[in-house]
C-alpha cells in the first residue's frame, strides 16, 4: 500500500451540524448534539454571567443555556421562528446553546479542516477547532469543550 | 478445588461487605463488653466475629488478618469458657486489635494485602491465651481436653473412612452427588457440637448464604483442620470458607462419613441428624443405584429426638438468621438514587395533573388524579424507606470515641444511647457521623468535669452523655445532652469580646441562648488550651456548616453546672424537599420551608432605617428586612414595589431576617435539581426545580443569599 492511499484511507470523515449565527455558518461535531429544540421558556438566573441566558425544563432536568451570540461577541438579536436550542454535551455536563438558526449535518473530511486563522484577540477565535470550505461557503468549526472551557466555569464561580 | 480465579473479584467484594459489618459491630461489641465483662452472649458474639473474619481472610489468604483474628479468638474462648476475666488492660489491647483490622480492611479495600499486625501486640494475644489466670484453668482443662480426644479420635475415623471412600470412586466427578447446605450444616453441629456446641450454629448464619456444595477436596481439608487443631472452634472457619467455595461431596464419601459417623455407636453425637435430613439425603439420591440407602434412612432414624433436644440445647438461633438474610438483597445505592429521582419526577407529574385536574373540574379526572396522588405518595414513602437506615449506623462508633476519650481524659463517662432504631436517609446517616462525632468528642472534651471536680459540685462521679434520636414529624431531631459543667453566658460574652467576634456593647445586649449560639462562630474556642481533641475553634463552625447543607438546623442550651443541651433537626430526606414558593417580579422561587419562620404583610408604616439598614419591627424587635426583587430581578425598572407585599420571616444562622416578596405562592414539595456545571457555585441557589406547571423556579438558598447580596 503506497503512502499516498494509506492517507487518502484514513482521512476521517467527521459529521457537523451546522448553524449560523450573524450570517455566518458555524459547525459542531455531531457526536456532541444530543437534539436541537424549539426556543421554550427559558428561567432568567439572577447573578450569572451575561452570557447565560437561562435555564430550562428539558424533560425533567435542568439545563443551563448559554447566549452564543454573546459567547462570541456577536450582536444580541432577537428570538426568531428560526432560533433553535441546541442540546450538546460536553464533558457529562449538557448545556443548550442558543443559535440563529439550525442547518444541516455536513461531512467533512479532516484533511479539509484548515486550523483556525489566527486573527488575534476577536473573541469567537477562541472557540474555533478550524475552518472549512463547502460548496463554496465557509464553515466555522467551533471547538465545544473551549466554549464550555475549565477557565469559563472557574471565572462563573468567582463571580 | 473449584474455587476459579475469576470469581475470586466477586468472593473478595462479599468478604470486605461482610467482614466491614462484622468490624463495625465488634467494635460496638467490645466496648459493651467492658461494661458487662461476664456477659455470655456478648462474648460468644465477639468471639463469632472475629472467628467469622478469620475464616473469610483464611479463604481469602490473607495471612496477616487471620493471624491476628486467630489470635483474638483465642483469647475469646478462653475468655467465654470462663478462664480468665477481662480487665481493661486486655481491653485496650483488643480495641487495638480492632482498629489493626480496620487498618487492614482498609488496605484490602485499596487492593493491597493487609500489612502484618505488630509482633508486640501478637505477642501480648499470645500470652493471653496461655492464660494469665491460672486459677481458673485447670477446671476447664479438664473438660476440654475430654472432649477433644473424643473428636479426635472420631474424626480420625472418619477420615479413614474417607479415604476408603476415596479410592472407591473412580470418576469422582461424574459420579458425585450434591449435598445440601442444610445437611452439612447438620453434619458440622454433630461433628462440632460435640465440642462446643452453642457456638456452631450462629456463625454458620453468615456463611451459609453464599454456600451451595461441597467437594470433596475440601471436605478433607475440613476434616483435616478439625482434626490437626482438635478443637472444636476451628471447624467454622473451616466450615465459613469451605461453604463459600461451594462444591460437591460426592455421595459415597457423603454415604460412607454418615456410615462412619454412625457405625461408631455414639448415638447422640451421630444422631443430630433430623428426619428432614435423611429425607433430604435419599431424595438426593434417586439418580444413584440406591444399594446403600434404605440401610443408612433406617439408620439414622433412631437419633431424631435426641437430636430436637440437642437442638434446643444448642440454641436455635442458627435456622432463623438463615431466613432473614435470603430475604434481603444488597442493591447499589446508585441504583436507589436512580429509583429516587425517578419517583422525584412522578411527584411532580402529579402535582402538575393536581394543578390541570383543578382548572378542568371533570369528576372522573378528579377521582383518578386522587388515586394517582394517594399512589405516588406510598410510592414515594415507600422508595424513600428503602434508602432509610437506622441512625444506630452513626450511633454505633460512639461508645468506641466517648470511652477512648475519657480514659485519656481520666474522666469517667456514661453514654446512653436512645432511639438509635430511627431511620435517616442514607446519605443523611453518611453525612451526620462527623458533625456528630465532633459534638460528642466536644461534650467529652469540654462539657464532663473530672471526676473529683464533679464529687465536689455534689454530682455522681461518673458523667452522662445522652445521646438521642427520634422522629418528629416530617423532621428527625437528634440531642446531645451532657450533665457537664454547662456553659456561662457572661464568660461567652467574655470570651466574645476578647476574640474581637463582637463588641463590649452587642455582647452585652445579647440573650442568654444567643450566647450559646456564638461558639459556633469560626475561631471561638472557650478551651484555653488547645488540646488534640478539641479547642481550635474551628470545630463549632464546621459542624453548623454541614448540618445547614443537610438542611438541617442546630440549637444549644445550656444551663451552669447542669449541663448542656444540643438540638440537631433535620429533614427525614435529601431529595425531596419541602419549601414555600413565592413570587418575586415575574418569577417564582423556592425557599426552603426549613428556614421560614413566619409570614406577615408589610405595612408601610412599620419599616424603619437603622444604620443604613431597613429594618422591620416584630413584636417590638427589629429584624433586617430586604427586598428580594432588589437581588433578583436584574432590571431595576421591573422591580415592582406595587401592592400587597408580604414578608417572610427566615432565619440565618441564628439571626432573623425578612424578606419582602412580591406574592406567597404555597408550600410545594420539590425536587431538587441541581443547576449545570456553567452555573454551578453560583451563590444564592441550592438548585432548580420544575413547579407543579411546568415552570422552573430557582430555589433560594438562604444562607449564601445573604453571603451574596446583605450585610448580615
Amino acid at each position: 500500500m503506497s503512502e499516498a492511499e494509506d492517507i487518502l484511507n484514513n482521512d476521517e470523515i467527521i459529521q457537523w451540524v451546522t448553524f449560523t449565527l450573524d450570517g455566518e455558518i458555524y459547525g459542531i461535531e455531531v457526536i456532541k448534539v444530543q437534539e436541537v429544540l424549539r426556543v421554550t421558556e427559558i428561567a432568567p438566573v439572577p447573578g450569572s454571567p451575561d452570557y447565560v441566558l437561562g435555564i430550562i425544563n428539558l424533560r425533567g432536568n435542568v439545563v443551563t443555556v448559554l447566549d452564543t451570540r454573546r459567547r462570541f461577541g456577536l450582536p444580541d438579536h432577537e428570538i426568531t421562528d428560526a432560533t433553535r436550542i441546541i442540546i450538546i454535551e460536553s464533558e457529562d455536563n449538557i448545556v443548550g446553546i442558543l443559535v440563529d438558526s439550525v442547518a444541516e449535518v455536513v461531512e467533512l473530511k479532516k484533511s479539509v479542516i484548515e486550523s483556525s486563522p489566527n486573527v488575534g484577540n476577536d473573541e469567537s477565535s477562541r472557540y474555533i477547532a478550524g475552518v472549512a470550505t463547502l460548496d463554496g461557503e465557509l464553515h466555522i468549526l467551533v471547538d465545544i469543550n473551549k466554549l464550555l472551557s475549565e477557565e469559563e466555569w472557574s471565572e462563573v464561580a468567582d463571580i | 478445588m473449584s474455587a476459579t480465579l475469576d470469581t475470586e473479584d466477586e468472593i473478595l467484594q462479599d468478604f470486605l461487605v461482610e467482614a466491614g459489618e462484622i468490624l463495625e459491630l465488634l467494635g460496638e461489641q467490645l466496648v459493651d463488653l467492658e461494661k458487662t465483662p461476664e456477659d455470655m452472649d456478648l462474648l460468644n458474639a465477639i468471639f463469632r466475629g472475629f472467628h467469622t473474619v478469620k475464616g473469610g481472610a483464611g479463604f481469602l489468604s490473607l495471612e496477616a488478618m487471620v493471624e491476628i483474628c486467630h489470635r483474638a479468638e483465642d483469647v475469646f474462648n478462653i475468655l467465654r469458657n470462663g478462664e480468665m476475666t477481662l480487665t481493661p488492660s486486655m481491653m485496650d489491647h483488643f480495641l487495638k486489635v480492632l482498629d489493626i483490622l480496620h487498618e487492614q480492611f482498609d488496605q484490602i479495600n485499596n487492593g493491597e494485602m493487609p500489612a502484618d499486625a505488630d509482633a508486640d501486640l501478637l505477642a501480648v494475644l499470645d500470652a493471653m491465651t496461655r492464660g494469665e489466670t491460672p486459677e481458673a484453668a485447670p477446671e476447664a482443662a479438664v473438660q476440654e481436653p475430654a472432649a477433644d480426644d473424643q473428636a479426635d479420635a472420631e474424626f480420625e475415623q472418619m477420615i479413614a473412612g474417607m479415604d476408603e471412600a476415596q479410592a472407591d470412586a473412580d470418576t469422582p466427578a461424574a459420579g458425585s452427588d450434591v449435598i445440601t447446605e442444610e445437611e452439612f450444616d447438620n453434619l458440622l453441629d454433630e461433628l462440632h457440637g460435640k465440642g462446643k456446641g452453642p457456638t456452631s450454629e450462629t456463625d454458620k448464619a453468615t456463611a451459609e448464604p453464599k454456600s451451595d456444595e461441597i467437594s470433596e477436596d475440601e471436605f478433607d481439608a475440613l476434616l483435616d483442620e478439625l482434626h490437626g487443631k482438635g478443637k472444636g472452634p476451628t471447624a467454622k472457619s473451616a466450615k465459613a470458607e469451605d461453604e463459600k467455595k461451594s462444591d460437591e461431596i460426592n455421595e459415597e464419601e457423603f454415604d460412607a462419613l454418615l456410615d462412619q459417623l454412625h457405625g461408631k455407636g455414639k448415638g447422640p453425637t451421630a444422631g443430630k441428624s433430623t428426619p428432614s435430613k435423611a429425607e433430604a439425603v435419599s431424595a438426593a439420591q434417586p439418580e444413584k443405584p440406591a444399594e446403600s440407602e434404605p440401610a443408612k434412612v433406617s439408620e439414622q432414624k433412631p437419633a431424631p429426638k435426641k437430636a430436637a433436644a440437642k437442638k434446643a440445647d444448642a440454641g436455635a438461633a442458627g435456622k432463623q438468621p438463615v431466613k432473614t438474610v435470603d430475604t434481603t438483597v444488597r442493591v447499589d445505592t446508585k441504583r436507589l438514587d436512580d429509583i429516587m429521582n425517578m419517583v422525584g419526577e412522578l411527584v411532580l407529574v402529579r402535582n402538575r395533573l393536581d394543578n390541570l385536574e383543578a382548572s378542568l373540574g371533570n369528576e372522573d379526572i378528579s377521582k383518578a388524579v386522587s388515586n394517582l396522588d394517594v399512589v405516588t405518595s406510598d410510592l414515594q414513602a415507600a422508595v424513600m424507606k428503602t434508602r432509610m437506615q437506622p441512625v444506630k449506623k452513626v450511633f454505633g462508633r460512639f461508645p468506641r470515641v466517648v470511652r477512648d476519650l475519657a480514659r485519656s481524659l481520666n474522666k469517667e463517662i456514661e453514654l446512653v444511647m436512645v432511639g438509635e432504631d430511627t431511620d435517616l436517609d442514607k446519605n443523611l446517616v453518611e453525612e451526620l457521623a462527623d458533625p456528630l462525632i465532633h459534638l460528642v468528642r466536644n461534650s467529652v472534651d469540654h462539657g464532663i468535669e473530672v471526676p473529683d471536680d464533679r464529687e465536689k459540685a455534689g454530682k455522681p462521679r461518673t458523667g452522662t452523655i445522652t445521646l438521642s434520636a427520634s422522629q418528629e414529624g416530617d423532621h428527625i431531631q437528634l440531642t446531645i445532652v451532657d450533665d457537664g459543667g454547662g456553659m456561662d453566658p457572661d464568660s461567652l460574652r467574655k470570651i466574645a469580646v476578647e476574640k474581637g467576634v463582637l463588641d463590649q456593647e452587642s455582647a452585652a445586649r445579647l440573650e442568654d441562648r444567643e450566647c450559646y449560639a456564638l461558639i459556633f462562630a469560626p475561631g471561638f474556642s472557650t478551651k484555653k488550651e488547645i488540646s488534640d481533641v478539641s479547642g481550635r475553634g474551628v470545630g463549632m463552625d464546621v459542624v453548623k456548616t454541614r448540618i445547614a447543607k443537610l438542611n438541617g438546623t442546630i440549637d444549644i442550651d445550656s444551663i451552669k453546672d447542669t449541663g448542656t443541651t444540643i438540638t440537631i433537626k433535620l429533614p427525614l430526606t435529601l431529595a425531596i424537599m419541602p419549601t414555600l414558593m413565592v413570587g418575586v417580579g415575574e418569577r417564582m422561587y423556592a425557599l426552603p420551608l426549613t428556614s421560614v419562620s413566619e409570614i406577615f404583610q408589610l405595612e408601610e408604616n412599620t419599616t424603619n432605617i437603622v444604620d443604613g439598614q431597613l429594618v422591620v419591627m416584630v413584636r417590638n424587635r427589629a429584624m433586617p428586612l430586604f427586598y428580594l426583587n432588589e437581588w433578583l430581578v436584574t432590571d431595576p425598572s421591573e422591580r415592582d414595589n406595587s401592592g400587597e407585599q408580604q414578608v417572610v420571616v427566615t432565619h440565618v444562622a441564628n439571626q432573623r431576617v425578612g424578606f419582602v416578596v412580591n406574592a406567597v405562592v404555597g408550600q410545594e414539595e420539590v425536587v431538587i435539581k441541581p443547576l449545570g456545571a456553567v452555573l454551578r457555585g453560583l451563590p444564592g441557589f441550592a438548585g432548580a426545580t420544575i413547579t407543579g406547571d411546568g415552570c422552573i423556579a430557582l430555589i433560594l438558598d438562604v444562607p449564601s443569599l445573604m453571603k451574596a447580596h446583605g450585610k448580615g
